[in-house]
């Protein structure tokens, strides 16, 4: 997959060190992410997997610049897209960069679609963003874009408001409004969490069909492993804002290198021997505003010493096929006994 | 886990494997009339036994939730009889409701950890308030037992003392577990338990299920759309779509050789095959 990558080509997509925190201004701020870090080339797909909480969809919005505009901001740390640095962009500049280079598939595709419009004209809201269309053509583009996501019957979903479309035909709709104006990157926060496992199939094979179609990259959010497995080339694991890990979907499936990868693969139902119990995570995820000092996974963490609750979270270091943010990197073999 | 351990003993005794626990028989649940009418359930038929984990798969809209619900009494069928431990609790077309000296047998643990909660009562305050209902206790003696049982769900005295909204979603979902145990049930229901949890709450959760299941003998209907945990946690499944129940036996023989097409859509469907 990517290792026989070069190198010597700049990255689509390189977040570096980055850091947001709730509260701007002179009052008391409260990180939310504090050490993101995502790499990612032209058409590549990487995923990121993590808990509630840890950050996921506020590391999406940075990459779109839909941060809370009053609420939070970004720290430190750079987003550099196709060349250009995007932390601290002005909205002019973002405007030419959201939809247009980067799609955005939100989490919620009820929440996504405005009720009391037709799909028809929600799509021709985005295709005219970018100008230089005619009423009729982009029209005819709304209905090529429905084809485009296998939308059955696609003059009759048009005419529909979203109240009338199942979770599944919404969320097409949806990833039809994303890729309307052949963006170089879509983002697909948690696409599929609402959606049944037959749906959810649909969906994922769909994203993978249109990202060769039309030679996107993808960032894929979940919280589940296997879903990321099944659609991306690489993942990045996220545990209360900071990256822990990441590489090559099999080298973190097959030998990951940070605890907490490992206790997301071992607590999976899909692996459990029925009549034994499941490994679980003792205690409960660190939510914002109480992270622990040091290692921020150390209170659940078997490998955990003196070094782990003493030092700060630790930056993510090359390690076998990948980046590991664990100082026990190289004594995850212990955890299997 | 060793205070809800006491009544295993007594519980495997009384399980009879030949007279089933909870059976419902032909339930049908139409909702609306005339034209408009829509069969959420059609002439399904089901049966647990004392101790057993039962699961119930499907598709949204597939009607499981209707019938788990018709199962407890939350929901009147149109059709069909539901019988609890030989006795019939109610049948359709009579007026009557299930009658309270039953209600208890059978309890309900909801999809959503953060709706089921009154968010204005303390963690404790829930469960004790359960624990009144059921049994005639003082509001210190309630306060203990709603403690007890808490504990016994991996929640600590501390936390008992929050409000819902300083928990988890797990812990919460472990809060739902422990009222629902109030009365110390023959049944419980759990509707897609994990579904808005964490994978690590979630790993937790099932442990639990699973424990009070084996070692203290309570029978578990399990509803959900994902095989993967009906396979860990159930014994026995049954596979429904659009209101009929269209496969039905052994956990392990319909994952392993599945006769319905739905069946085997739904295998296929899981990530990571």
């Amino acid at each position: 997959m990517c290792q026989q990558k070069e190198r010597e080509i700049e990255p689509l997509l390189e977040v570096k060190d980055l850091c947001i925190s709730f509260g701007k201004g002179g009052g008391r701020k409260l990180p939310v992410i504090d050490a993101a870090n995502l790499s990612l080339d032209q058409r590549q797909a990487v995923g990121i997997v993590g808990e509630s909480g840890s950050g996921k969809t506020m590391l999406c919005r940075a990459l779109i610049g839909t941060l809370p505009r009053h609420g939070a901001g970004i720290v430190s740390g750079t987003v550099r897209f196709d060349g250009q640095e995007l932390a601290g962009a002005p909205e002019r500049v973002w405007r030419g960069i959201r939809g247009r280079e980067i799609g955005y598939i939100p989490q919620s595709s009820l929440a996504g679609l405005n009720p009391v419009l037709t799909v028809e004209t929600q799509l021709v809201e985005s295709i005219t963003a970018v100008g230089s269309f005619s009423r009729q053509e982009a029209r005819q583009e709304a209905a090529g874009l429905l084809e485009k996501v296998r939308i059955p019957r696609a003059q009759q979903v048009l005419k529909a408001r979203s109240h009338q479309l199942s979770g599944g035909m919404r969320q097409r709709v949806m990833i039809a409004a994303a890729i309307a104006q052949g963006p170089k990157l879509l983002i697909a926060d948690e696409p599929t969490t609402a959606l049944d496992v037959t749906i959810q199939r649909e969906i994922l094979s769909l994203i993978t069909q249109l990202r060769q179609e039309l030679n996107m990259a993808l960032i894929l959010v979940s919280h589940d492993l296997a879903v990321i497995e099944e659609v991306c080339d690489d993942v990045m694991v996220m545990y209360a804002g900071a990256s822990v890990e990441a590489g090559p979907v099999a080298a973190l499936s097959k030998a990951p290198r940070h605890p907490y990868t490992r206790a997301l693969r071992v607590s999976r139902v899909d692996r459990a021997v029925p009549g034994q119990d499941l490994e679980a995570i003792p205690g409960d995820a660190a939510s914002v505003g109480s992270w622990p000092a040091g290692c921020r996974f150390w209170p659940r963490c078997a490998l955990a010493d003196e070094a782990c609750r003493r030092d700060t979270q630790p930056a993510l270091m090359p390690t076998a096929q990948q980046l590991s943010a664990c100082i026990h990197a190289e004594r995850m073999a212990e955890l299997e006994q | 886990m060793t205070a809800v351990t006491a009544h295993a003993g007594e519980k495997m005794q009384q399980k009879d494997m030949t007279r089933p626990l909870l059976e419902g028989k032909d339930i049908s649940v139409t909702f609306g009339r005339g034209a408009e009418a829509f069969d959420a359930v059609r002439a399904a038929s089901v049966t647990v036994h004392g101790g057993e984990a039962v699961g119930i798969v499907g598709e949204s809209g597939s009607g499981k939730t209707t019938l788990a619900r018709a199962l407890v009494g939350l929901q009147r069928p149109s059709a069909g009889e539901v019988w609890l431990e030989g006795q019939p609790l109610f049948s359709a077309g009579t007026e009557q409701r299930m009658p309270r000296s039953e209600r208890w047998k059978t309890q309900m643990i909801f999809q959503d950890p953060y709706s089921s909660l009154n968010p204005r009562m303390r963690v404790w305050q829930a469960v004790a308030e359960a624990v009144q209902v059921w049994q005639n206790l003082s509001g210190a003696e309630a306060r203990m037992e709603a403690l007890r049982l808490l504990n016994a769900m991996g929640i600590s005295d501390d936390q008992a003392r929050q409000f819902p909204k300083s928990l988890s979603g797990g812990q919460r979902q472990r809060v739902s577990v422990a009222r629902a145990l109030a009365p110390d049930p023959k049944v419980l229901i759990a509707d897609e338990p994990t579904s808005s949890i964490d994978q690590s709450a979630q790993a937790q959760l099932l442990n639990l299920l699973r424990r009070l299941q084996s070692e203290r003998g309570l029978a578990i209907i399990f509803i959900s759309h994902d095989l993967g945990l009906v396979r860990y946690l159930t014994s026995r499944v049954y596979v429904m779509q659009k209101g009929d129940i269209v496969e039905a036996g052994k956990t392990q023989d319909v994952l392993e050789r599945p006769q319905h097409s739905y069946t085997q859509l739904l295998i296929d469907s899981i990530p990571g095959r």
